[in-house]
């Protein structure tokens, strides 16, 4: 606004350099903006390139410095368990009771501290009013019985000569009502690392096994655990234990009441796949946590390290299968090489070109990074403990025959088993919490990473032409107005006040938009609806509450305005959405960077090319009627239902198009407590509404 | 005629006997002065063994320090006389495999924490402020004996030191730096104090020629283990205890130690010479400008040991001569078979008070054995024999007293035949 009077003023001497230069960007904001958006584009596309080798960057880790002691006696009693447990199953038929005490006998019998713990089980529920909370624990309803009570066994080792003060936590989920052969692996290799460890003299960190019951979900009994250690409640109603343990036989050595060690430093839960995936013998992490949060890079630095160097194993980063085998990102790829070659060929010392397959793995892995990132929603076991700032990361192995085939099991826990010791004794080492590495990353790669100093550009770059562009409309706006030669300043001075009835009307929107993402809440309150029906039903509340918003606050038709006032209108309603989009999307980078950056993939197109369909008509010529078509087809894309569709689609995932998965996928969100869920309904949502709005804007 | 030449003889006597005792006086006081630096004898050791760092993954540091600890001890400096300062304590550390012992080599032969290692300073108590103090003397009344650097001007120094260094500078503790002036300022005012007469300082650690970059005191020896922008690394890694144990510098010092008993002549060229920078993986240096001696000439038992120049004297003390005239054939006896500390810590007794107590302790000892002692029965004829026989006509009384011997012994034979 001041700089608008302030060029009208043009008897004032010089303007000033950055006054200038932002007086320049302005007025060229189209250019600015579209080369903004394929810069942003373009970096984005090359953070595959821009991808560093991962190092261990705490000098106190020292993996793999130290002999693994990981003797044949710990592996045969592991074994011995594993056996113990299959033959249950096949006597008992897999009672739960027996298999739980099996393991806590085993516990036992390496002078553990041997504890039950009794959880029942939360769902996820959408709570809108603690949002970024966990729920309260203590509602739990008396008339509990045993089936739906959740068991943990959780065995703990004291650090003989240790403070006390700190622990390393090993999770193995394991269903005890349906005891597969892979749980029964992961138990075997979990035991044979605390049997190890029960020995060993150089342990400064407790540890704490737990055997989570995971019939009700791996991530709740974690979690259920999590709260109770962190969190106790002294009010809650207890179960009635005794009754659903039925430990008599182990009286007395069994701890009661709950136990704990100390502060947790890292989790590591360790699952076996239940498939053989007839290659080799591999290992996947899992480390994303809610709302994009991701555990010390250190710490997949060090199970990277030790599974490639010491044990030889394939390390492998969940990628998007499909992008491997498309066309264009490998000629993207070739194309990248190329370029690389040719600079080197000008410089030596300019070292960026990857082969092209490896570009395209880096970016199938980065966009799967990406993916899971923006999800908000945790991939593992391991984001219950992300929730307390406890590191922590899922390691899947997957065997090369399947655990129900396999024969070996001794050599396949001693591999592993030693892989767990050596990720255990380097973080044993550990002084303090891990705070030397990244935080802020996506993988490219199981030992390439881009820093958040590298993706932070793209998403700068496809967020900078929304202020741009929002100055440049209302400079214009305000300095177009016919100004009437009689007109008194109290009339210019309104005149540049207009925007505040745009304003008005984006706030109003945004409101509508939290009324929405509320919604939901009460739909799943009403039992016996199919998704289908909730999704129906909330689509058609959501246009009708619009509806009736547009009649409250007048439709733009309805007043016959005068028609130069009216085509101002929808410019300066493009001005103040363009920056609540900006905004929405500056907030949401804090709090998930992936969602943001996503995100602002779809909206800013749209919004930036938003325009009157009525002007493009009325024009008739070519170049006007391609823009309202692509205004259109943005405006598809950008609509989340076809966003979630044409990603799902576009990503392979495509197994028929039921409009119910939509349904269940932002079920998934909010009963996750994801930001994302927020983002859609609070930012993305309104603003594509409101751009469409303009888009039929009449003139 | 007589008389007069007579008055004139006394008159040149009365200037002669004045200038005697004028240049006598002149010698005196320079003797005095230049008693401070170069005059003065070595009289002791001392060591000064530094760790700086803390950390589990540090250990190799403590395990340098102690190795080196061990060494000067077994060539013979006592226990009173090293000042072991170690920042951090890995052999109780609950990371350690074998607790409360300290290893510098994967094969574990030599627990390096044994019973008899006394720990001046400890974990908190090695900051740079202690430090300087130590060096400096300058300490709370309360800073027990053993704590203190009781050097004086006839000391020789080891001041050894390992850490995690930079340019001009040596981490303390993970939270401070000793820069290469605090460094250079501290040895200038232990020389102003006159607490060394020769200092060797040695320092294991990254760019470690950089800390003595502003050294200016005179009689400072400094060798580093790495140039300006190198690295100094861990020798190797025990993959027992799952750290390195032993950094490459110290470790090849040691290396040329092992080799070596007190009586060794092995000189400090040949140990300077003995770091192979291909070993090393960086480039020792040694600044010897501010030295005077050659380095051929020196033994590394000098710093590293006890053995100093041993000075035959004859009379040490003025007031009880009978037990001197022993106390002078003792040394000579002990010269060559035990190395010289304590002998030669009597003759400069008067010099420190500290010095004194020891020396006194060191004469009861000598007089105990004295052989000579019996003569102390006979004290008449010992007083006799000191009026009458100066201390130069010794030898000869012995001589004539054995050949007069012989025809007595003839005439008693001849008598009894």
């Amino acid at each position: 606004m001041a700089e608008a009077k302030t060029h009208n003023n043009s008897n004032k001497p010089r303007p000033r350099l950055l006054k200038f230069l932002v007086m320049q960007i302005i007025s060229h904001s189209t250019i600015v903006s579209v080369i903004c958006f394929i810069a942003g584009i373009v970096a984005l596309l090359l953070l595959p390139i821009l991808a560093m080798n991962t190092y261990i960057s705490e000098n106190a880790l020292m993996p793999g410095s130290a002999n693994n002691m990981l003797s044949s006696h710990d592996v045969t009693v592991a074994n011995k368990l594993v056996k113990d447990l299959a033959d249950l199953k096949l006597r008992s038929n897999g009672s739960p009771i027996e298999s739980r005490k099996l393991i806590a006998q085993y516990m036992l019998g390496l002078d553990a501290e041997v504890t039950y713990h009794n959880f029942y089980p939360q769902l996820n529920q959408f709570h809108p009013l603690h949002f970024f909370t966990s729920p309260d624990s203590s509602i739990i309803s008396k008339n509990v019985s045993c089936a739906s009570i959740g068991i943990n066994t959780v065995g703990i080792i004291r650090a003989p000569r240790g403070d006390g003060k700190e622990a390393i936590v090993l999770v193995t989920p394991y269903n005890p009502k349906k005891v597969g052969s892979e749980d029964a692996l992961s138990l075997g290799v979990a035991y044979s690392v605390f049997s190890l460890l029960s020995r060993v003299t150089w342990l400064a960190k407790d540890i704490i096994w737990l055997v989570a019951d995971s019939q009700f979900g791996e991530y709740s009994s974690v979690s259920a655990w999590l709260r109770e250690y962190q969190a106790p409640h002294f009010h809650r109603v207890v179960v009635n234990s005794e009754t659903c343990n039925e430990s008599s036989t182990m009286e007395g050595k069994l701890h009661s009441g709950f136990r704990r060690a100390g502060t947790m430093t890292v989790a590591l839960v360790v699952k076996v796949a239940e498939e053989g995936n007839h290659f080799d013998d591999s290992l996947s992490i899992y480390a994303e946590a809610s709302n994009g949060q991701m555990p010390n890079l250190d710490l997949i630095n060090i199970v990277n390290y030790l599974a490639v160097h010491k044990q030889r194993l394939w390390m492998k980063v969940s990628k998007m299968e499909s992008l491997l085998g498309s066309k264009w990102l490998n000629t993207l790829g070739v194309f990248f090489e190329s370029m690389g070659q040719y600079a080197r060929r000008l410089n030596p010392q300019w070292k960026f070109g990857i082969p092209a397959n490896e570009y395209v793995e880096g970016t199938a892995t980065l966009a799967s990074s990406m993916y899971y990132q923006s999800l908000g929603v945790p991939t593992g076991p391991h984001g219950a403990f992300r929730d307390y700032q406890i590191d922590a990361i899922t390691v899947e192995i997957s065997p090369k025959v399947s655990p129900a085939k396999m024969n070996r099991h001794i050599d396949f826990i001693l591999r592993y088993g030693r892989l767990i010791e050596g990720v255990v004794r380097s973080v044993n080492n550990l002084l303090e919490k891990f705070h030397h590495s990244y935080f802020l990353y996506l993988m490219t790669g199981p030992s390439k990473f881009v820093s958040v100093g590298y993706y932070m550009i793209p998403f700068a770059l496809l967020a900078a032409p929304l202020p741009i562009v929002a100055a440049s409309l209302h400079v214009f706006s305000s300095k177009t107005t016919p100004q009437a030669p009689g007109a008194s300043e109290v009339d210019a001075s309104l005149e540049s006040w207009k925007w505040i009835y745009s304003a008005r009307k984006v706030f109003v929107i945004h409101l509508w938009g939290v009324a929405i993402s509320l919604l939901p809440y009460f739909l799943v309150q009403i039992p016996g609806l199919t998704p289908t029906t909730n999704l129906t039903a909330w689509g058609s509340l959501a246009v009708l509450s619009l509806v009736i918003l547009y009649s409250i606050l007048g439709y733009p038709t309805s007043g016959a305005v005068a028609s130069g006032a009216e085509k101002r209108e929808w410019t300066n309603l493009k001005s103040v959405t363009l920056t609540a989009v900006s905004i929405g999307l500056s907030l949401m980078s804090i709090i998930n960077f992936a969602t943001a950056e996503i995100g602002a993939l779809l909206i800013v197109p749209f919004c930036l090319m938003a325009r009157p369909l009525m002007l493009d008509i009325q024009a008739r010529s070519m170049r006007t009627l391609l823009l309202a078509t692509l205004n259109l087809a943005l405006g598809f894309i950008a609509f989340p239902p076809s966003a979630f569709f044409l990603l799902k689609s576009a990503f392979g995932y495509s197994d028929g198009y039921n409009i119910s998965d939509y349904w269940n996928w932002m079920e998934s969100l909010w009963a996750w407590n994801s930001a994302t869920y927020l983002y859609i309904g609070i930012v993305h949502l309104p603003c594509w509404a409101l751009c469409i709005h303009i888009l039929f804007h009449p003139c | 005629m007589e008389f007069l030449f007579l008055r004139i003889l006394k008159l040149s006597m009365k200037i002669l006997v004045m200038m005697l005792l004028f240049l006598g006086n002149i010698r005196n006081s320079v003797a005095y002065l230049s008693s401070s630096s170069e005059a003065t004898m070595h009289t002791n050791n001392w060591a000064v063994l530094v760790c700086t760092s803390r950390f589990w993954f540090n250990y190799r540091h403590m395990a340098n320090t102690l190795s080196l600890y061990r060494t000067v001890r077994r060539l013979g400096i006592p226990d009173e006389r090293i000042i072991l300062m170690l920042a951090d304590d890995m052999a109780c550390n609950a990371r350690n495999k074998y607790p409360a012992q300290v290893f510098n080599n994967e094969n574990h032969r030599l627990n390096l924490y044994g019973d008899n290692v006394e720990v001046d300073y400890r974990g908190y108590e090695v900051t740079v402020e202690n430090f300087m103090r130590v060096l400096t003397g300058r300490h709370e009344n309360a800073v027990p004996r053993s704590k203190r650097l009781l050097s004086d001007e006839g000391s020789h120094i080891l001041l050894y030191m390992t850490g995690h260094g930079g340019d001009e500078f040596l981490k303390f503790q993970d939270s401070e730096e000793l820069q290469s002036h605090d460094l250079a300022d501290a040895v200038k005012q232990m020389k102003e104090k006159r607490r060394f007469k020769e200092l060797l300082i040695m320092v294991d650690t990254c760019q470690a020629s950089t800390l003595f970059s502003q050294l200016h005191s005179p009689g400072v020896l400094a060798i580093g283990s790495s140039m300006k922008g190198e690295n100094s690394y861990s020798h190797h890694l025990d993959p027992d205890v799952g750290v390195s144990v032993v950094d490459r510098f110290t470790f090849y010092t040691l290396a040329f130690f092992e080799r070596l008993n007190m009586y060794d002549n092995a000189s400090l060229s040949s140990l300077f010479n003995s770091y192979n920078p291909n070993l090393l993986m960086s480039t020792a240096y040694y600044r010897m400008d501010l030295y005077q001696r050659h380095l051929e000439e020196v033994p590394v038992t000098n710093f590293f040991g006890s053995v100093m120049e041993t000075i035959h004297t004859d009379s040490a003390y003025t007031s009880f001569t009978n037990k001197n005239f022993g106390g002078a054939k003792t040394k000579t006896i002990l010269d060559q078979s035990l190395s010289g500390s304590d002998i030669n810590s009597v003759r400069n007794s008067d010099e420190d008070q500290f010095n004194n107590l020891t020396a006194e302790e060191d004469r009861h000892d000598e007089v105990g054995q004295c052989i000579f002692c019996a003569m102390d029965s006979g004290h008449l004829w010992s007083f006799i024999l000191s009026k009458v026989i100066t201390n130069e006509s010794v030898d000869f009384f012995v001589c004539y007293g054995l050949f007069l011997m012989l025809p007595l012994l003839v005439f008693s034979t001849w008598l009894s035949l």
